[in-house]
């Protein structure tokens, strides 16, 4: 429970802090050390674990693991927002204080094990979301990032709540166990308003996780979205979503229902094939990511499918790569952000590697990484996706995997050839003055996530040890 | 499993709004004449638009009338239970409390609370 | 322990001369030498305090290993171990590695940093293809080879660079997958019949497999090597990578790479799946003669040199194929002499091609007529190598197809005698090359600078090891042979399976010796 609680002060904190004295630099140490104090005090949770906190929450090994996930992947977006915010004008001091109630959403949502909470955590997660989004509210894209955002999300919002009261008219319980044991039990229940009630459940999950068809925000939001509110909303909000998604469905066992298994499988599909095909066809690069991770979550989707213990693993080893990836993917567009627009053009990044080559290189890495090439996490964990689906027989699935990434690695390698194409000679002269300095906490922490993503590809037992632990307190149906 | 009672129901649901419609449609009476686009066809001829802007105080003062008068659901329910919910109860409902004036504080700070617009511009 | 130092020195080296690109374009060109040539006189080495315990020692499983743990929970080890097959192709790794740094000193001037680091690291990445024998290790080292090859092309190569890249790219990423699909179900095999997870090669070997099963996961492997050694209807990638690959690239890839799809045919195809791929062998021995005659017969109707010699890759590398394929001694060791000679007359051929490219700016052979007068050395030396790529007794190409000829004509005479004629067509495209381009008269009028020193630098010896290996290929043959005998004891047909899993493990002796019992 501490973690949740240093949070939530920790906004309060810098709530009160921006109202005696405003100061970019205060708000943002206040976040950092609010969080960090959060992700510490994980180790202090630790040995009292499993407790069950009223019996909304249950904080596990399981649970701290993922926050500890999403604690870390804050503060990077924190340092991230800093370097960004500070070539902005206005009011900056308030998107820390909406980060952190996101994160705390975050956090409550990995931890829920009832309805209660997991609707709870999933609105705080999103109201802070939509200010977020439209945070620069004197460009036009935020504005309609955030606009649109909030209407969808409200729509599924309300999809998730009438799919919950569907379940709890037929089984009367909103908790995770309980569910099960009705389920197992053989307890005289009918499917009639259970499978709709389920349905519009994965309808609100498909649409925080942007699984197609739930996808048609994301490459607005994406692309509308300041670079590391971006980076937030594909890390944080999806990965909490999918660490549920894990505990609700394989703790209830719904996922051997004949007929869930097909809708995943359909999703999961259409959303490999959807993500890599339409990101073909972008020219922005923070689309091209918005599609990519379509994409990638319909991979996370085919080891779900697997079920069991290794493919939770899979799941859960993915998820960190993926995270580590992300977040240096979005680092760098926002490094690369000056005050007037983001860097999401392919041209800002053409001949990138002649003017920053390490910067490119990171870029590179991250690229890379996504596309699942050796020495990456990628690589690893779409490895371990892979086995898992393989250790289920789930050929068809697979087959699509390896076809669309496929695809994928090709919108991959059109970054990657403008990265390195030869600089423009002629054209727009390079600004007098050598090039803007970077911010220099991205710089760290890009390169932080560098060296991490490599020593995860390489040596990924510590990690995958890590993950094994966590996954064995979640009590497999 | 019995799903037909759904399946009727949703057959309804969809026939009754999309039969009115259309019935509206087909049988209805239509007229263009010089009042009826306008809002009070038979009444007083409106004056000016309708987009009239109001000043953003006003929906600033709902806002807060939400956040704030809406808390009281909370301690309302507290209040209910107090018995119940013990010396536990008191210390949560101390920490939402608290919070609500950390917000109130914050807001005031911001100028938010402030009514004169000449005020706030000297402060931002 | 010195496998890991012979990897490590390349990936250091080149991190070293990616850093020491950024003060000057000389440091990162010596960095790269000094590593390779340290790699290459350690392999030498390697190789001759070897020469005669392999003798001694046929029943040692390798001559030089590591097996570290690395992912436990998945059974995957840092396993890396050198046999008779290995060593070779180590050696003509680090050889044209050498070759690879000396041939880019004048052409690379951009990038050079980058360009060494590529280098280094594409090395590396062979080695430990030929180096493992954890099948994740392996396939961990055949994606990672991809992308510094994937820059090497697309940032120093030629007019089409980014298309060449791009095909080369997902055309081996797409046959790595499927041969990722076929090492797990391997993998998930040996679990379900062991109850150990384990991507050893020892301990896959001994998989049995349902015939249907066998087979398709044998063409998952068969798929992945065949594209990149290029077997006839995958070879399309080819052309393209090798003509606008810079010169360094086009000897790497000729010369390395195509030989790693070799090495995984005589590594993982046959012996993990001797039933299938006995099976499967007449098809795969009649689209290697296909290809043969087709890589020929193409070759002859190019006009660019640098295409013509591509192409005549294909053609090679169909000997080695049905050599590996026809799997008797004979055929074996002329894969692997065709291999190595192949290997070094190509990437000659490349480097002669990429100096004439350099001085002349094109590659077409009607606008390089007459270059004999004006270039003798390097007319003679290109004819020498054109020679041994044809086939003259005497030079190591020689010896390889004529030993694949003599081991394919016991299992099919058909088959020898079209790939027969692929020879004959070869002669065709050599002398087309040396009459359009180097004789006649010079009415270009070309001016050129000869070979330098450089160049007679790396000519001569590459020159001397063909002389060696057409007329006393002995050495090589030897430290071949116990390798080659332990693949085909592993490769030895299957006893006829019952489908009773009891059975199955009691009627294969010695492979599963914790049922057998000791």
């Amino acid at each position: 429970m501490l973690p949740l609680l240093i949070v939530t002060a920790a906004a309060v904190v810098v709530m009160l802090a921006i109202s005696i004295k405003r100061s970019h630099l205060l708000a943002v140490w206040l976040t950092l050390v609010g969080l960090a104090a959060a992700f510490f005090s994980l180790w202090i949770v630790a040995p009292l674990t499993p407790i069950q906190v009223t019996p909304l929450l249950i904080v596990d090994g399981y649970a701290l693991f993922y926050m500890g996930l999403i604690l870390a992947a804050t503060f990077v977006t924190v340092i991230l927002a800093y370097g960004y915010l500070e070539n902005q004008s206005g009011y900056r001091e308030e998107l820390y204080v909406l980060i952190l109630v996101a994160a705390l959403g975050s956090v409550v949502l990995v931890a829920s094990s009832h309805f209660v909470s997991f609707f709870l955590g999933l609105e705080v997660l999103s109201v802070a979301l939509y200010a977020m989004s439209a945070y620069l509210c004197a460009r036009k894209p935020p504005l309609e990032a955030g606009l649109k955002y909030l209407v969808l999300a409200a729509a599924s919002a309300a999809f998730l709540l009438f799919g919950m009261a569907l379940v709890y008219a037929q089984l009367g319980t909103m908790q995770f166990g309980q569910i099960a044991a009705m389920l197992s039990g053989g307890a005289c229940y009918s499917k009639a308003l259970l499978l709709p009630g389920i349905a519009l459940i994965i309808t609100g999950i498909g649409f925080k996780l942007a699984v197609v068809p739930f996808h048609m925000w994301t490459p607005d939001v994406y692309e509308g979205a300041p670079a590391p509110v971006t980076a937030f909303i594909a890390t944080v909000s999806k990965g909490a979503m999918v660490a549920l998604l894990l505990r609700y469905f394989y703790e209830t066992g719904m996922q051997h229902l004949g007929s869930v298994f097909l809708v995943f499988s359909i999703i999961a599909i259409a959303s490999m094939i959807a993500g890599n095909l339409l990101a073909l066809f972008q020219n922005n690069v923070k689309r091209i990511l918005a599609y990519s991770s379509i994409a990638h979550l319909g991979y996370v989707l085919v080891a779900f499918l697997a079920g069991g213990t290794r493919a939770a693993e899979a799941v859960t080893f993915y998820l960190v790569a993926y995270f580590i990836t992300t977040l240096g993917a979005f680092g760098v567009v926002s490094v690369l952000s000056n005050g007037e627009r983001d860097a999401d053009v392919l041209d800002d990044y053409r001949g990138l590697f002649w003017r920053r080559p390490v910067l490119a290189g990171i870029f590179t890495l991250m690229l890379l990484s996504l596309a699942g090439i050796p020495l990456t996490a990628g690589f690893v964990g779409k490895f371990f996706l892979v086995a898992a689906g393989a250790s289920s027989a789930l050929w068809g699935l697979i087959f699509t995997l390896i076809v669309t990434s496929v695809i994928g690695l090709f919108y991959y390698l059109r970054i990657l050839v403008a990265l390195y194409a030869p600089p423009a000679e002629t054209g727009e002269a390079a600004p007098a003055g050598g090039l803007p300095a970077l911010s220099r906490g991205g710089s760290y922490v890009l390169a932080a996530l560098s060296v991490l993503l490599v020593w995860v590809g390489v040596y990924p037992a510590p990690i995958l040890d890590a993950v094994q632990r966590a996954v064995s307190t979640l009590r497999l149906f | 499993m019995v799903l037909w009672p759904f399946v009727v129901f949703f057959v309804i649901v969809l026939i009754i709004p999309v039969g009115m419609l259309l019935l509206s449609h087909v049988l209805g009476q239509r007229h263009n004449e010089h009042a009826t686009g306008s809002p009070y066809e038979s009444g007083i001829v409106s004056e000016g638009s309708a987009n009239v802007r109001f000043s953003v105080k006003f929906y600033l003062t709902a806002m807060f009338f939400v956040i704030f008068d809406l808390e009281a659901v909370f301690i309302f329910s507290w209040a209910v239970a107090v018995r119940e919910v013990g010396w536990a109860g008191y210390i949560e409902i101390l920490i939402f409390t608290a919070i609500l004036v950390a917000t109130l504080v914050y807001l005031w700070r911001l100028g938010a609370l402030d009514w004169s617009p000449k005020q706030r511009g000297e402060r931002s | 322990m010195i496998l890991v130092w012979l990897i490590v020195i390349l990936l250091v080296a080149g991190v070293l001369a990616g850093f020491a690109g950024r003060v000057n374009t000389l440091w990162p060109r010596v960095i790269s030498l000094v590593a390779v040539s340290i790699d290459f006189v350690l392999s030498l080495i390697l190789w001759s305090e070897n020469s005669s315990r392999v003798q001694l020692f046929p029943q040692r499983k390798w001559i030089e290993q590591v097996d570290w743990t690395w992912i436990p929970r998945f059974g995957i080890h840092f396993h890396l171990a050198m046999d008779g097959l290995s060593l070779l192709l180590i050696v003509l790794t680090f050889l044209l590695g050498i070759m690879s740094v000396l041939i880019s000193w004048k052409e690379i001037q951009k990038g050079v940093g980058f360009f060494h680091f590529n280098l280094m690291w594409i090395l590396a990445g062979i080695l430990g293809v030929f180096l493992a024998v954890d099948l994740f290790l392996f396939y961990f080292a055949w994606e990672l080879m991809l992308v510094p090859m994937y820059f090497l092309i697309a940032i120093w190569g030629h007019e089409r660079r980014i298309y060449a890249a791009v095909k080369f790219f997902l055309f081996t990423q797409l046959s790595g997958l499927l041969m990722l699909i076929a090492i797990l179900t391997l993998y998930f095999t040996h679990h379900r019949e062991t109850g150990v997870y384990s991507f050893e090669y020892k301990d896959l070997l001994g998989t049995v497999l349902t015939p249907h099963t066998a087979m398709l996961v044998m063409l998952g492997f068969f798929v992945a090597f065949a594209v990149k050694l290029p077997m006839f209807p995958f070879h399309t990638w080819l052309p393209d990578a090798h003509t606008e690959a810079p010169t360094a690239g086009s000897v790497i890839l000729a010369g390395l790479l195509l030989k790693t799809g070799a090495y995984g045919m005589l590594r993982f195809v046959v012996p993990l799946f001797p039933d299938a791929a006995h099976a499967f062998a007449p098809v795969a021995m009649t689209l290697a003669v296909i290809g043969i005659v087709y890589g020929a017969v193409l070759a002859f109707g190019q006009t660019d040199l640098k295409r013509l010699v591509a192409y005549t890759s294909v053609s090679h590398l169909g000997f080695v194929l049905l050599g590996i394929f026809a799997w008797n001694e004979l055929a074996l060791q002329g894969a692997l002499i065709g291999m190595i000679a192949h290997g070094i007359s190509t990437g000659a051929l490349f480097m002669l091609v990429g100096g004439l490219q350099e001085r002349t700016h094109t590659r077409e052979m009607d606008r390089l007529k007459g270059l004999w007068a004006t270039v003798p050395v390097m007319s003679g030396t290109m004819l020498f190598f054109a020679l041994a790529s044809i086939g003259l007794p005497g030079l190591g190409d020689f010896v390889g197809e004529f030993l694949t000829l003599l081991g394919t004509y016991r299992v099919s005479i058909g088959l020898t005698l079209v790939a027969a004629i692929g020879i004959l067509i070869s002669t065709l495209y050599a002398l087309k090359v040396i009459q359009r381009a180097l004789h006649g008269p010079n009415t270009h009028e070309w001016s050129i600078p000869d070979l330098g020193a450089r160049e007679l630098l790396i000519m001569i010896p590459m020159m001397l090891i063909l002389l060696w290996l057409g007329l006393y290929p002995q050495p090589v043959l030897r430290t071949f042979e116990p390798a080659m005998h332990k693949l085909q004891e592993y490769a030895k047909p299957h006893p006829v399976l019952t489908l009773n899993p009891s059975v199955r493990a009691l009627s294969y002796n010695g492979r599963l010796p914790e049922i057998k019992g000791k």
